[in-house]
């Protein structure tokens, strides 16, 4: 059993093929259609007419994905634990979380914008983070988990919405803002937010979305 | 007759805009993913000039009232986004003060204009040029997210100054109309097609389509 699991572990299987062989690929761009053929590892397959990425090889892609994922889960545990940032002034000490500065958005009568907070900062990284995992781990085993499919399309629509580094640099700038009046320092929550930002990344640029699909495709269910 | 790049909508083939995979847009929907299929954004001219519209009108308010408003021991100050930014510039807080100016004043407005131009193009009001345009508006796309930091900069700041009678933030009406701008720039450009800028220019350059559809198969 152990062994098994190690060698799906280390599998570094190249991109099946689809199923009925290579397809057409069309560029998102400009819509020219092109002969999608396989590409070699660490390469992409480029638009004829206008040189938009049409998808590229990643090396060791499932193992990737699901790593950085996994560590941007398990730092996602720590960014809810301890707060952002500390602040000192008048006696006083001021914690700042990142649903705390949702929840304020909401009590202060402003709904919408503290919903929004949630959505970019919170919801859409742990879809994509989540997802990416319930997909790409499974299918190191050649398997599609249940709902694979739907939870995959879930996870590339969350994709433009996740603000993590966008929520980073606004921690900055309220830095900035209070330095002036009061004793303010970093949390361990900034610096694992940071830690999320940049493994989700190295996460979605880990796998093509096209190989995913394909892998997908020819998983068994 | 035949292009040099032939067109997926050529021969009635659409790209899934989630998978990726390419099949008959007769189909209806992706066989793979299920997402519906459309050889064009549906609409896409008319979508975008709309929400941009809407954002641009919102854009005034977003500016006039204020984002947030400081009681410090007793005495109210409203802050709008420029006064804010003015602050850092005039303490020496210069690249603080840039970024604050590019997020919050300068990409809202490049994004309105580049869209506008992006339309223009599109129904052939001005020469396509389809991989400058390209290239402007894939930088729409990637930099509309910034602006959000405004927002989250009044949500940290309410959360964490609240300090009875010595200091308290309050957030402004001018937060949620500076959120709509952001939201409603983004959402224009997500319903921009950037092949309609081809299409465009294969009009103009006489490269008509083929008059009867070949087949796939190669």
């Amino acid at each position: 059993m152990k062994r098994g699991f190690t060698k799906h572990l280390l599998a570094r299987e190249s991109w099946p093929e689809p199923p009925g062989g290579p397809r057409k690929a069309a560029c998102h761009f400009c819509d020219t259609l092109h002969d999608g053929g396989p590409v070699a590892e660490c390469t992409a397959a480029r638009c004829a007419r206008c040189g938009g990425v049409l998808y590229q090889n990643r090396p060791a892609s499932l193992a990737r994905a699901t790593a950085f994922s996994m560590a941007a889960l398990f730092l996602m545990v720590l960014v809810h634990t301890y707060p952002f940032l500390t602040m000192d002034a008048a006696s006083l000490r001021r914690n700042l979380t990142l649903i705390g500065s949702a929840t304020a958005l909401i009590d202060e009568s402003e709904p919408l914008l503290g919903i929004s907070i949630i959505l970019f900062t919170m919801v859409a990284p742990l879809v994509l983070a989540g997802g990416m995992i319930y997909v790409c781990l499974p299918l190191m085993a050649g398997r599609a988990a249940p709902g694979a499919r739907t939870v995959a399309k879930w996870m590339y629509r969350s994709e433009p919405w996740n603000m993590v580094e966008v929520f980073l640099l606004g921690v900055l700038v309220s830095l900035l803002k209070l330095a002036k009046v009061a004793d303010v320092h970093f949390g361990v929550g900034f610096w694992a937010f940071s830690g999320v930002m940049i493994f989700m990344a190295a996460a979605v640029a880990g796998i093509d979305r096209e190989e995913l699909w394909d892998r997908l495709e020819v998983a068994h269910t | 007759m035949s292009r040099k790049f032939p067109k997926a909508a050529d021969y009635g083939l659409a790209v899934c805009p989630t998978c990726a995979m390419v099949s008959p847009v007769t189909e209806g929907r992706c066989p793979r993913c299920g997402t519906h299929l459309h050889l064009r954004k549906p609409a896409s001219i008319q979508t975008t000039v709309a929400l941009m519209l809407a954002a641009a009108a919102l854009y005034v308010p977003s500016h006039l009232l204020p984002v947030m408003t400081t009681m410090e021991l007793g005495v109210v100050t409203h802050n709008t986004i420029i006064k804010g930014m003015m602050t850092f510039w005039n303490t020496g807080a210069y690249p603080i003060a840039i970024v604050i100016f590019t997020a919050s004043i300068l990409i809202p407005l490049l994004k309105i204009g580049a869209l506008t131009w992006l339309c223009l193009a599109a129904t052939g009001k001005v020469h396509p040029s389809p991989t400058a345009l390209g290239r402007l508006f894939w930088l729409t796309e990637l930099l509309g997210r910034w602006s959000m930091v405004d927002i989250f900069v009044v949500g940290i700041l309410v959360s964490l100054v609240q300090l009875g009678n010595y200091m308290s933030i309050t957030p402004g009406p001018g937060a949620l109309a500076f959120a709509g701008v952001v939201m409603l720039t983004i959402f224009a450009a997500m319903s921009f097609d950037p092949r309609l800028l081809w299409d465009r220019l294969d009009e103009m350059t006489d490269d008509p389509a083929p008059e009867t559809p070949t087949e796939t198969e190669t």
